[in-house]
């Protein structure tokens, strides 16, 4: 593929690259002591995760385990009862209990920064693609149209929908659609990706079409945190793979986790899925 | 000549056809009554929609409440009530019998049309709003640019039921005196004792009405569907359409394709 081309050309390549600074890896993300509870039910039981840039996270785990929640926390889609978000450096949130309180930062400017796809799409009916895609360029950067449109059409080309500017989002395929949604999070620019099941709302023959874009945009070097049921997608992405089980990480580490686990629980969900 | 228009007859016509300018000033009134209380109900409804979706747990209580109350009083016991009632209890001049009449409506109606638009907007899938919020819109840009128009679209049909309803309710205030169609008609048909004739008339003309408001409603949700430019013969016939086909066009060869990242 042209991986190489890409890497020159374009606003994705260098900026992602993983970057040392005299500490070490830079952070893109850093969770720190995630509680959440939806009524009595105790989903987030004070989770840390941190993410490299750079860094490709895969998070997987049964059904209710708290991933989903987990990736909607980065983007305070879900509000933790405490506990914070921290991104490229700026810390988010309720905050962590005992410390010090600080400023924390305006929760637009955190979602400004990261980018998110679903598991339903949720693209905007009443817009065309194009419009989906400049939406938010126009009405949150404040981009001229004719700029904006440029933009947004030179990401739909990289995920192979140019054709379909004009279409709306009832006339395309699932994989079709949620390629759009990947173009609309990824003309703004952000710092981090996150994905959320992607491809469990899709037709499984329109699942690789999905995965090859996810796979084409790690190689960019964007910072991604995947939820995924795809184990064999995660294997080959995941630098960091988390396994979660009822609101704790059970066990994370590196692509080894796959095959050399240390839980008897995260070998038997493996074992179950793959 | 009573004697054998009693048996039923012979029908003159005549009596419509030389009062033309009087339904016409009828059907004026009816008009006026009917769309400047639903403008006014659609507003106000917008706002009780909002209320009753509010955070603050007062305010949509008062929402709440507002709908119920003025859902449960009967039209004409509402009319009555606000120009006998609350005009001459308090005093208020302004309420004119028409002004009472469109005051009545206006409150009626918003229930109706708040509880059609509640229903609408919250008929929005969450997914939409958080898509709109995790490319950093906020909350108010997010209803305004992305719920809303889905809202609209969903809300369409109701309203115009609700504004069929409105132009046939306009005609309660014939009570106060006000000379919209019925009364124009019950006048000429009490001066003239051709009530077949008058009244057949009336019947007809609201048929034309509410016929005329449902084409405009389908019309408008067609208005409202999608389609695509470039792959449809719309282009053709639409101005518009051609001019965005163009702009387009000239957008994909600008890019030109080349750089995918996709299969």
């Amino acid at each position: 593929m042209a991986v190489e081309a890409e890497r020159g050309m374009t606003d994705m390549g260098s900026r992602h690259e993983p970057s040392t600074s005299g500490a070490g890896v830079v952070e893109a993300v850093r969770l720190r002591s995630i509680q959440k509870y939806f009524g009595s039910n105790h989903v987030l039981q004070g989770v840390g995760l941190c993410v490299r840039r750079g860094e490709h996270v895969v998070v997987f785990g049964p059904s209710g385990s708290g991933k989903s929640t987990l990736l909607r926390t980065i983007n305070l889609l879900e509000e933790p009862q405490s506990g914070s978000v921290v991104v490229e450096g700026r810390e988010y949130g309720p905050g962590v209990p005992g410390e010090p309180k600080q400023r924390r930062g305006d929760r637009r400017e955190l979602r400004k920064q990261v980018g998110m796809v679903f598991q339903q799409f949720n693209l905007f009916p009443h817009l065309s693609v194009l419009d989906n895609v400049t939406i938010a360029l126009r009405r949150v950067k404040g981009m001229k149209r004719g700029e904006a449109e440029l933009r947004a059409a030179r990401q739909l080309d990289r995920v192979g929908l140019l054709s379909k500017i004009g279409s709306y989002p009832a006339m395309l395929s699932g994989g079709q659609q949620q390629r759009v949604a990947i173009a609309r999070s990824l003309v703004m620019d952000p710092k981090v990706m996150l994905f959320d099941e992607p491809t469990s709302a899709l037709d499984p023959e329109l699942v690789g079409e999905v995965l090859a874009v996810m796979r084409s945009l790690a190689e960019t070097g964007m910072t991604m945190v995947v939820v995924t049921h795809e184990m064999g997608f995660g294997r080959e992405i995941g630098d960091q793979n988390v396994f979660m089980d009822a609101g704790v990480i059970v066990e994370q580490g590196g692509r080894e986790i796959y095959t050399d686990c240390r839980e008897e629980r995260t070998r038997s969900f493996i074992r179950a899925v793959l | 000549m009573l004697a054998q228009q009693a048996r039923g007859f012979s029908f003159d016509f005549s009596v419509v056809t030389n009062n033309l300018d009087l339904y016409w000033a009828g059907v004026r009134l009816t008009l006026f009554i009917a769309v400047t209380s639903f403008v006014l109900a659609t507003l106000l409804g917008v706002l009780i929609a909002l209320m009753r979706l509010s955070r603050n747990r007062l305010v949509g209580a008062v929402a709440a409440a507002y709908i119920n109350l003025f859902r449960a009083i009967p039209l004409l016991v509402f009319i009555l009530f606000v120009y006998y009632g609350v005009r001459i209890a308090f005093g208020l001049t302004f309420f004119t019998a028409l002004r009472a009449g469109i005051f009545a409506f206006t409150v009626q109606y918003s229930a109706w049309l708040g509880e059609i638009f509640r229903a609408g907007i919250q008929a929005v899938p969450g997914g939409q709003r958080e898509a709109a919020l995790s490319v950093g819109m906020g909350r108010a840009r997010t209803f305004f640019t992305i719920v809303m128009p889905q809202a609209v679209r969903i809300s369409i049909p109701p309203t115009g039921n609700m504004l069929i309803g409105m132009v046939k309710d306009s005609s309660l205030v014939y009570i106060l005196g006000v000379n919209e169609l019925l009364r124009t008609t019950n006048l000429l048909a009490n001066r003239t004792f051709r009530y077949f004739e008058t009244y057949l008339a009336t019947v007809g003309i609201y048929l034309v009405l509410t016929t005329a408001i449902y084409y405009l409603v389908k019309y408008l949700e067609r208005r409202f569907a999608i389609s695509d430019v470039l792959s449809q013969a719309t282009r053709r016939y639409s101005p518009f359409a051609r001019n965005r086909y163009q702009r387009l066009r000239t957008l994909q060869e600008a890019v030109g394709g080349g750089s995918s990242i996709a299969p």
